[in-house]
């Protein structure tokens, strides 16, 4: 597409929110970032634009004027703080690709939170009812990012939706990033991913992987 | 957020409340910043743009790499690239923001929706369509038979308060005039006054 995308990441200076927006800057993208600490925030801009002299970036103040703004928003956030951002962005979300990053663990890391007939993002869809919520980079760790090929193969990152042309965006997104995009399914396949991801967390907690882990999908 | 596009909508066909509220589910908020794109030649127009706030311009590039512009659009105007909204296929045309704007996008999917659901948007549309043709028929129609001071006369009647919003360069390419040959139909009408 030659037409420039405004993605809003909002809580973009997270361990997943700045590797998806350091990534994100090198492509055909205007940037807009949103945290709740602005220092957080000017030294991810800096590191950017250390990089990349010529990403299109820019800081928000408040994430509503940040989604009003942008074509696709990616709430970079953990799942107990979805609640309280859909309220903000519901109305000036509408119609717009909202893409859910986030594994509702539990505190000890060793279940999900959600019940098993639903997942964080059925859960923000339900918030965001005319919004078209996209599953993604819930099933790579923050570290993928700086490096999506590990041991000379590159990490997969699934994705799953309802709406065709959301996932479509969603795998441009993810090909920008560095992953390769595997669309797994409708939204409700998020529940499988959500338990990957807490799957690939308890192996890392117990063979040492250093947070430097991904699914990789072997075929024909 | 979608006052005048609701206000355009009202003035030919009237909605309820619930109506309003129904149509309100397939619409898109989204800001533009000035110089900032919503539609880049080569890719498809997803959308057809009602503008809230700021102004918008369309315009198609020649193979020599001369801009011919192509329309202006101020706030409660309707905007988009008809041809590749319908066709799904690639636009030739660029439409950019001429200032900060606030518009109100439908998406080619949620249109179709609509004018299968919704017999008051196909009133409005074949209602927006129809005005549009009949401008357009206008335009052509001045160019062949009025002079160039009453070309753009028509020119600002149809676009009131341009001259103070947009380039006077922008003016004479949308015009298909140099911008010295602009410059002397403004000065003459001035001195007339």
């Amino acid at each position: 597409m030659n037409t420039k995308q405004t993605i809003a990441i909002i809580g973009a200076t997270g361990n997943m929110g700045s590797g998806i927006s350091k990534n994100l800057s090198t492509g055909n993208y205007r940037l807009l970032l949103f945290a709740n600490e602005l220092s957080k925030l000017q030294t991810l801009e800096t590191e950017i634009l250390a990089k990349n002299p010529t990403a299109d970036i820019e800081l928000s103040e408040c994430p509503t004027e940040a989604s009003w703004e942008a074509d696709v928003i990616i709430l970079a956030l953990p799942y107990p703080a979805q609640q309280q951002i859909a309220e903000k962005i519901r109305e000036v979300a509408n119609q717009k690709i909202v893409i859910s990053i986030a594994n509702p663990l539990n505190e000890t890391y060793d279940g999900l939170v959600t019940a098993p007939d639903t997942s964080a993002a059925e859960e923000l869809q339900k918030l965001l009812p005319n919004s078209k919520v996209v599953k993604a980079f819930n099933t790579v760790f923050a570290a993928d990012f700086a490096q999506p090929v590990i041991a000379e193969k590159q990490a997969d990152a699934f994705i799953a939706g309802d709406d065709q042309d959301a996932l479509q965006t969603a795998s441009e997104l993810v090909v920008t990033v560095g992953f390769n995009p595997i669309i797994a399914g409708g939204l409700h396949v998020s529940r499988t991913l959500e338990n990957m991801s807490l799957l690939l967390i308890q192996l890392n907690l117990k063979n040492g992987y250093n947070w430097l882990a991904g699914w990789k999908i072997l075929h024909q | 957020m979608y006052e005048v596009f609701f206000q355009k909508f009202n003035q030919r066909t009237p909605l309820t409340e619930d109506e309003e509220n129904f149509i309100k589910q397939y619409l898109i908020p989204k800001k533009l910043r000035k110089r900032q794109y919503l539609l880049q030649e080569g890719d498809v127009c997803k959308s057809i743009a009602l503008i809230e706030k700021g102004s918008m311009r369309t315009y198609l590039v020649d193979p020599a790499g001369q801009e011919h512009i192509t329309a202006f659009a101020l706030e409660g105007w309707t905007i988009g690239d008809l041809p590749s909204f319908q066709s799904e296929l690639p636009s030739i045309q660029n439409i950019e923001a001429l200032e900060d704007c606030e518009l109100v996008l439908v998406s080619k999917s949620a249109h179709d929706e609509l004018l299968k659901t919704m017999p008051k948007y196909e009133i409005y549309i074949r209602l927006l369509i129809t005005d549009a043709y009949m401008a357009l028929q206008k335009r052509t129609l001045n160019m062949i038979s009025l002079s160039l001071d009453d070309r753009y006369k028509a020119f600002i009647d149809t676009y009131p308060n341009i001259a103070q919003r947009v380039p006077q360069h922008m003016i004479a390419s949308y015009m298909g005039l140099s911008p010295e040959t602009l410059s002397r139909i403004r000065s003459r009408m001035n001195n007339s006054k």
